[in-house]
Parts: structure tokens; C-alpha cells; sequence
């Protein structure tokens, strides 16, 4: 309690513009997620993917082995996209839940705020947190590939531009899967376990019912198959999946979009203010 | 402050069959606006319009000469807005969580900082700014939600039930602090409430909401000094007996606390002493009330508990 009288001084200064304003969400969400279980998922990944592809890297260069498909390994295995998903379920479900929640989404839609600009913030921090898992540690390996010698810098940044190809699409997508699940509920531990089961019940039933119909057109519903085909695509490998590269890119970004405008009409349904 | 606050005209709004707020029309000036109406009443849903949050089902708003279904960003840049339930963000401090707010409105960060320092000295969160929101008690907390609407500095201010689960002593701070704002000037002031008391001495216009429907706007003065007709009656005996007697003779009766408080059609003040004969009752007291909102709103829902006991 205050022993002085109050007092108040007004304020007269310019104001940003919407970008900055959508900035601050993205700046604390980011920085919000950052508990102990994203952080472990990322630091997983990172070890995994940048020890795998330096070593993967060095054995090629020394067997005069494919530079493309040691740089490709990671996107390869399904643990890269189990790490990934992990992160989405830990860093997105809470994203919109939480805020549903605890209804603090009142006092973000209250402000000089669209809906679109919130949910722009949300699935920039996801898709930041994706990045930072999914990306970053690719380039980073690519980077001491170059900078240990086992590679040129032009092929470090052809690995670079691989890593963007199978990682963008790939991003999108989860962080609509996140945007998705997270807006149909209050509790992030709800969401989480959507994000996660919905993702792996998906890839494993189109496996199956791609295996005993020989559709393989199914198996675009499965995440791990169409990361697997960008992937191999994108180092300049010949694809083994009976996925298409591009449509798989295509239908990845697509699925994320069009999952991020369900959580946009889904927000613009939710009581704001009262109850 | 000049020009126009609020102009609501013919504003209807409907939630599939029920209608929150029927064919509503006023115009307030800038000041400070005293929301009434019973839980229910379509206070929120006004808010709610007023923000451009929602869309009027038929009729036109304007706010500070904006409308709000046209240029909602640009009503919002001028409007602070305290909810009435909790929805802070306990993982952050009272001055993370303030200026956090005031980068939402527009602030550059190192002006909302210091922004957020100034309004939170200003509702008495000084000391205990870099605590946890989560820490922070009921009357901590409304405090934070004012800081937070204020730190813009926004020209019109909508406080939803800002005494909401406060004591009596946070409840009067509150008041008090929502006072200074008020005669600083160049702020204005939706206060909207359930508690008729909370706009006693707080707001110059009022609005009177009864299920959707407008009861009464414009000056408090004004609206006060019409239909002033009340006396107020003390009498030593039996008090309900005495009511009932003035019931029977036609007298409109209503008990306030240990008062009575009575319509007399002709201002004959005869029938009392009539009553007070006939039920061995003594006046003690007899004098003209001093009409507050509670009683405007009382006498236009229908005069509250007219003839009923304390």
C-alpha cells in the first residue's frame, strides 16, 4: 500500500505500429516456452542432428561417400520428426490454451489488436521454437563441416539450403497442427496430448491402410514419409519414398495453413470480455 | 475534455434469441459514466460493442468520434479497459505484465517501463512491483488491472466492476484512485457496476440498464433532481405496522434500512401522522430524502420493495 498521496503523470508520447506490437507477443512467448521440457527436446535435437551429420560428414569425405546423403541423415530417421513433434506439443499447446484459459486472451484482444495479429505472434514463437529445433542445428553442422574442411562452403550452403527446404514445410505444418489444437481447449495438457497423438495415430493408421490397400497417395497424411521425401529431394539424393517431393512441400504448408485459419475462426467464436 | 464521448444510436444486439441489448440510444459527454444495471443487464455486451469487439446486430456507435465497427484498432488505441475477472498473467511481475500491456498499445518498450513504474507507484504497487502476479492478493490484483488499463494514458477508460471482490477499505481506495484520475482531467471514465453505491459522488452521467433496456441517461444532477419526491420517516414503534397502514391508504412505502421511505401523491404529510395515530407509532423523524442513484434506479424498476418489511 502507498503512504503517499497518488500520483499521476500523463503521457504524451508517439506510439509504434502494429508490427512492434506484434513483436512483443512474439518476444514473450518465446521466451515463455523456454521451460525445461522444450529446452531438453531442443537440446536433444541438436546433439543428435550436429553430431550425426559432422561425423556422417567426416566418414564421407574419408570413404569418398555421398556428401548430400551424410548431410541428409537426420531427415532421414523418424527421430527427427519425433523430436520436433515433441517441441510443438511442449511449446504449442499451451499457445492459445493457456491464454483461453486463464482468459488473458481478453487483454491481448482489448488492445489496438486484429485476432490475425495475435495468432501471427503465436505461430511466429512456435515456429521460432521450430526453427531454432528443426533448422538451426542442420546449418550449424553444415557450418563446422566447412569449417573443419571436410567440405567446401559452396556445398555447406547447398546443406544449408536442404536444411530450410525440409525444415520450412515441416514447421509450418506443426505450428498449424499447434495453433489448431490449442484453440479448441482450455488446458494445454489437453492440447499437448491432441498434438501428439493426432500427429502419430495419423501417420501410423495411413501406414497401415496404405500397406494393405497399395495406395501409397495415403501416405502424404504421414508426416515422417513426406519429411523422408523432401529430405532427400532437397540434398539432391534419388527419393526411395513413393511420395512426390513437391506435393509432399506442398501439402505439408497447406495442411499447416489451413489448420492456422481453423484457429483463426475458432478465436473469432471465443467470448472476449465476459463471460 | 469537449465534444462527444459515446453515441450509441438504436443499438440492438442479439445472441441468437436472446436480445442483450434492445434498440438502445444515448449520447454522454466526456466525464465520468456511471454503467448501472443489475448482473445481466447488458453492461458487458455494451463494452463489448464499444470495443468493436462485437458487432450490433442493427444501430450505430461512436467513441471519441470513431466507429468502432469501422476503425476498432483505432478506438482501441484510445480506450483502456480494466475486466472484471481475473485474467493476468501470474508468470510475470506487476512491471513485467504493465508494461508488457503498454507494448501491446503502442509504447515503444523503454517508454512502457517506465510508464508501468509510474502507474504502478500510482495504485500503490511501489514495493511490491517485481513480485509475481501469482503472489498477489484480490486487492493487489484489481490494482495491477487498473495500472494496466491506464498505461497508455488512454483519453476514455471502461472499468468493468472494478470493486469486484474487493473489502470495504480496497473498495474505497479504489474508488479513490479511479477519483484523482477522474478531476485530473483529460480522462474519461465508463465506470460500469452493479453496485449502485460504487457511482455515489464518482460519476457526473449515468446510464441505467434493466435487461437490455435503457431506464434513464444523461446528468446525474439532472436525472436526480427530477422526481424528488420521496420523504424520508422515522418512526419509534412498530415500523412495518406503520407501513402498512400508509400501504392501505394508498401511500407508496418502501423501507430503506431502519427508514421509511414515502411517496406522498399530494406532499400532505396528514396521512402520516394519520397512520402513526392509527398504529400507536411516533414520528421521530420527518424529512426530505436525498435521492441517490440506487433510489433513481430503485423508483424506475418499480420502486423495489414498496410496502414490503426491512
Amino acid at each position: 500500500m502507498s503512504i503517499s498521496a497518488p500520483r499521476y503523470v500523463q503521457s504524451t508520447v508517439a506510439r509504434v505500429g502494429r508490427p512492434w506490437r506484434i513483436l512483443a507477443i512474439v518476444e514473450r512467448e518465446v521466451v515463455r516456452r523456454a521451460t525445461w521440457g522444450p529446452l531438453f527436446a531442443v537440446a536433444l535435437t541438436w546433439l543428435i542432428v550436429v553430431l550425426e551429420t559432422v561425423v556422417n560428414v567426416y566418414f564421407a569425405t574419408v570413404t569418398g561417400g555421398s556428401i548430400g546423403a551424410a548431410f541428409e541423415t537426420p531427415y532421414n530417421s523418424v527421430i527427427w520428426v519425433l523430436f520436433l513433434l515433441i517441441v510443438t506439443a511442449t511449446v504449442g499447446a499451451g499457445s492459445l490454451a493457456d491464454d483461453i484459459g486463464s482468459r488473458s486472451i481478453t487483454l491481448y484482444l482489448s488492445r489496438p489488436l486484429r485476432i490475425s495479429d495475435y495468432l501471427t505472434a503465436k505461430a511466429s514463437a512456435i515456429g521460432t521454437w521450430l526453427l531454432i529445433a528443426g533448422v538451426a542445428p542442420g546449418c550449424v553442422a553444415a557450418a563446422i563441416t566447412a569449417a573443419l574442411g571436410y567440405v567446401s562452403a559452396s556445398a555447406a550452403l547447398a546443406a544449408v539450403a536442404g536444411c530450410f527446404a525440409v525444415g520450412l514445410p515441416t514447421a509450418i505444418f506443426f505450428t498449424g497442427v499447434a495453433l489448431a489444437l490449442s484453440s479448441l481447449t482450455r488446458r494445454s495438457l489437453y492440447a499437448g496430448v491432441g498434438i501428439f497423438g493426432t500427429v502419430l495415430a495419423l501417420g501410423v493408421s495411413v501406414g497401415v491402410v496404405a500397406g494393405i490397400t497399395g495406395n501409397n497417395d495415403l501416405l502424404y497424411a504421414d508426416i515422417a514419409t513426406d519429411v523422408q521425401s523432401i529430405g532427400a529431394a532437397a540434398f539432391g539424393l534419388p527419393s526411395p519414398y513413393p511420395t512426390d517431393p513437391v506435393a509432399s512441400t506442398v501439402v505439408l504448408a497447406l495442411t499447416g495453413c489451413v489448420l492456422a485459419l481453423l484457429a483463426w475462426w475458432r478465436l473469432g467464436r471465443i467470448e472476449v470480455v465476459g463471460e | 475534455m469537449s465534444g462527444e464521448l459515446l453515441r450509441v444510436d438504436s443499438v440492438t444486439k442479439r445472441f441468437d434469441q436472446v436480445e442483450a441489448l434492445s434498440n438502445l440510444s444515448v449520447e454522454l459527454a466526456p466525464g465520468t459514466v456511471g454503467l448501472v444495471g443489475p448482473n445481466g443487464s447488458g453492461k458487458t455486451t455494451l463494452l463489448r460493442l464499444l470495443m468493436g469487439l462485437i458487432p450490433p446486430s442493427s444501430g450505430r456507435l461512436s467513441v471519441l468520434g470513431l466507429d468502432p465497427q469501422l476503425e476498432p484498432l483505432r478506438v482501441r488505441e484510445r480506450v483502456g479497459y480494466m475486466p472484471e475477472h481475473d485474467c493476468l498473467m501470474p508468470d510475470l511481475s506487476a512491471v513485467g505484465f504493465v508494461s508488457f500491456m503498454g507494448r501491446l498499445s503502442g509504447l515503444s518498450r523503454e517508454v512502457a517501463i517506465s510508464r508501468a513504474h509510474d502507474v504502478l507507484e500510482f495504485v500503490g504497487l511501489r514495493e511490491e512491483r517485481y513480485r509475481k502476479i501469482r503472489e498477489y492478493s484480490v486487492g493487489m490484483r484489481q490494482r495491477v488491472k487498473l495500472a494496466q488499463a491506464i498505461v497508455h494514458d488512454p483519453p476514455l477508460c471502461f472499468l468493468d466492476e472494478p470493486t469486484s471482490g474487493l473489502d470495504p477499505e480496497g473498495r474505497e481506495e479504489m474508488l479513490r484512485l479511479i477519483g484523482v484520475l477522474a478531476k485530473l482531467g483529460g480522462h474519461s471514465f465508463v465506470l460500469s457496476t452493479h453496485l449502485l453505491p460504487d457511482t455515489e459522488g464518482l460519476v457526473d452521467q449515468v446510464l441505467l440498464l434493466n435487461a437490455g433496456r435503457p431506464l434513464a441517461a444523461g446528468p446525474v444532477s439532472e436525472l436526480l433532481s427530477q422526481r424528488s419526491t420521496e420523504t424520508v420517516v422515522r418512526v419509534k414503534g412498530d415500523p412495518t405496522a406503520f407501513a402498512a397502514a400508509l400501504t392501505a391508504g394508498g401511500v407508496a412505502v418502501r423501507f430503506d434500512g431502519s427508514d421509511l421511505k414515502v411517496q406522498l401523491p399530494d406532499g400532505n404529510t396528514r396521512r402520516l401522522f394519520e397512520a402513526a395515530y392509527s398504529t400507536h407509532t411516533q414520528v421521530r423523524y420527518l424529512g426530505p430524502s436525498v435521492r441517490t442513484v440506487e433510489d433513481l434506479f430503485l423508483s424506475m424498476i418499480g420502486g423495489g420493495s414498496q410496502g414490503s418489511g426491512p
